[in-house]
């Protein structure tokens, strides 16, 4: 999930940090329904350019329901979590949370439970998503699925000629200097845990975990942070294997690079990304509709085509090219391994930031 | 006169609005503990210093701006002497091509540095078709790559600084000196060097507060041991929403910058 890109990262001051805050809000004002007009106005927050903003999707669903849609665009999680607590509520129909959020959001009531027989598309959901713990409360689901990836592992298949099945390889001698490891604490705690036989959403021993990626430190060419260092870096063999996204890997693939991505035996990292529909919202049928359109195969398949990432609707994955699914694994056996991210408390992810900080100053 | 001063006032309103107002909030949510919620607590601040991976990339943060700032004095000096006191023609040209990489962003130049730095990079090509050099010099993502990175950013400041307070001395006081017997070097020690230390000592603050700020280039450049107090600052806003800590942390360097400025400014008085 490269969508904190670096760039921007290095361009937000910490002014614009510190105004979030107080101007999340502004930007609901003008997206409220006009009094007067019969079409309505659906309000989506999404992050920019991902699939629901697309002119011709929001065309079509425009066509199809009689009403428009307005995007609101969100740069982190947090903010999408502010703009719910400040004035979100009542104003805002449809939001895509991820799990770093979703159970604060569920308990701070800012979400409607969403009955999923009113969803046509709801049983194509592979099931795998549909029992993540994240999305539900007390028994009543919050968040529909909609498109997921994984961050595993992904080498040249130029520079090194064994077949990669192990998360081992990333501890392995042979490889020393040609490493691109990520530098994120997440995918650093949660692939060690993986790599110790933990459970990586809840690791027992942060000491092991903490050795553990001191032992591999010295075998990495370097940490990488955003996506367009490891394009660099792999396009000029720096770095001959590391741990990658599905998405980007595939998206190489298809530009040409000799890049094979592969989910290890023992497990790897998986994200999902969920509709959800605000308490209060003013269009709640028309969020339901919404939120059906994404999930639907038509939708899932087009975007996936067109380099999106894997879709939840196995309809969807099974219409796509093999050749497809497969390089980018999102076939069912890789799903069945991964370890989607999970909720962390502030505390835990602050432990696990310092642990990851102190590996890489030591 | 009054008048005269009212033009100032766009500029001390940006000041204020967006750099004073900013600076009170930050300082008030690093004695938070929880985000904008919360209640009044000095735990970030103690945390700071209780921990021992803070202190040491404090002291590793001190010492790479110092480098940085030693080697671009010892680079610009020169330059700047020259410029000054030896040339007459094409300073403006000089001084042109000293500003010229102003003109790209700091994140492009650390990544043009990869390309030359890296192995098999355009410096490697070059030194290999000289027969300077063998195999690999394996420069990029160490620290020595990251110092290159920042010297390279920040010694125009030091440049230019050095230049203008050489241009303010009077070239009749060398020529003084010169026919009262002394010898080049006691007129650099004696006249030149004091004479420009205002110069020395702006460009060394203009080029050691930013590089203890820096975060970019030692990310980019400095490979598994790139980090440093700027990238750990970055972490808490960007990676855990931390805004208390990375707030403290920011004005622990803060108090670190003042302390260095106050320390600059004695200097230059006892001189």
């Amino acid at each position: 999930m490269n969508k904190k890109g670096f760039l921007r990262k290095a361009m937000v001051t910490l002014l614009a940090g510190i105004m979030a805050v107080g101007v999340a809000g502004c930007g609901l004002r003008s997206s409220q329904p006009e009094a007067g007009k019969e079409t309505k106005t659906l309000v989506v927050v999404n992050w920019k350019d991902y699939g629901s903003d697309k002119a011709e999707v929001v065309k079509q669903f425009e066509d199809k329901y009689q009403c428009k849609v307005v995007h609101i665009y969100m740069s982190s999680e947090e903010e999408l979590l502010t703009k719910l607590r400040t004035d979100g509520v009542g104003k805002i129909d449809v939001v895509l949370p991820n799990a770093s959020v979703l159970p604060v959001a569920e308990k701070e009531n800012l979400l409607a439970a969403i009955d999923t027989g009113k969803l046509e598309n709801y049983q194509y959901i592979a099931d795998k998503f549909k029992t993540l713990p994240e999305n539900s409360l007390d028994g009543k689901t919050y968040a529909i699925p909609w498109v997921w990836g994984s961050t595993a592992i992904a080498y040249n298949s130029n520079m090194i000629k064994e077949n990669v099945a192990s998360i081992h390889v990333l501890w392995d001698e042979k490889y020393k200097g040609q490493i691109g490891f990520r530098d994120d604490f997440n995918d650093a705690v949660m692939t060690a845990a993986i790599a110790l036989g933990q459970n990586p959403h809840k690791p027992s021993d942060l000491k092991a975990v903490k050795a553990k990626l001191l032992e591999q430190k010295p075998l990495n060419k370097t940490y990488w942070k955003t996506g367009d260092e490891w394009s660099k870096l792999f396009a000029n063999n720096q770095i001959a294997i590391g741990v990658m996204w599905s998405g980007q890997a595939a998206l190489m693939k298809k530009e040409g690079q000799p890049i094979t991505f592969v989910i290890p035996r023992e497990g790897a990292i998986g994200w999902v990304d969920n509709w959800a529909i605000v308490r209060n919202a003013p269009n709640e049928d028309l969020a339901y509709k919404f939120i059906d359109f994404m999930i639907s195969k038509e939708f899932q398949e087009n975007w996936a085509k067109s380099g999106g990432p894997a879709p939840v609707n196995s309809l969807a994955t099974a219409a796509l090219d093999p050749q497809l699914v497969k390089d980018n694994c999102m076939d069912e056996a890789s799903l069945n391994k991964l370890y989607f991210i999970s909720y962390q408390t502030d505390e835990v992810k602050k432990a696990w930031n310092e642990l990851w900080q102190e590996v890489k100053a030591q | 006169m009054k008048r005269k001063i009212m033009l100032m006032s766009p500029a001390v309103f940006m000041l204020i609005a967006f750099g004073v107002v900013p600076l009170f909030i930050m300082f008030y949510f690093s004695f938070l503990s929880n985000g904008p919620h919360g209640s009044f607590t000095l735990q970030n601040y103690t945390d700071f210093f209780s921990k021992e991976l803070y202190l040491k990339l404090t002291a590793k943060t001190v010492q790479l701006s110092l480098s940085v700032t030693l080697i671009c004095l010892l680079v610009a000096y020169p330059m700047a002497y020259i410029m000054a006191k030896i040339i007459r023609k094409g300073k403006g040209l000089l001084l042109l091509l000293i500003i010229i990489p102003f003109w790209t962003s700091a994140l492009v130049r650390a990544y043009s540095w990869v390309n030359l730095l890296r192995d098999g990079g355009l410096l490697e090509i070059f030194l290999r078709n000289l027969n300077l050099i063998e195999g690999s010099l394996g420069l990029l993502f160490t620290q020595t790559a990251v110092i290159i990175g920042l010297v390279h950013i920040y010694f125009p400041y030091m440049v230019i600084t050095i230049f203008m307070s050489l241009e303010k001395l009077d070239d009749a006081i060398l020529d003084a000196a010169q026919s009262l017997g002394a010898t080049p070097f006691t007129t650099f020690r004696k006249i030149t060097l004091p004479l420009s230390k205002v110069g020395i000592l702006t460009g060394s603050i203009l080029v050691f507060i930013p590089c203890l700020g820096s975060f970019v280039e030692p990310r980019i450049l400095g490979g598994v041991n790139g980090s440093v107090i700027g990238t750990i600052i970055e972490d808490q806003f960007f990676e855990i929403y931390g805004w208390n800590f990375g707030a403290a942390i920011a004005f622990i360097l803060l108090a670190m910058v003042l302390a260095s400025m106050g320390l600059a400014a004695r200097f230059n008085k006892e001189g």
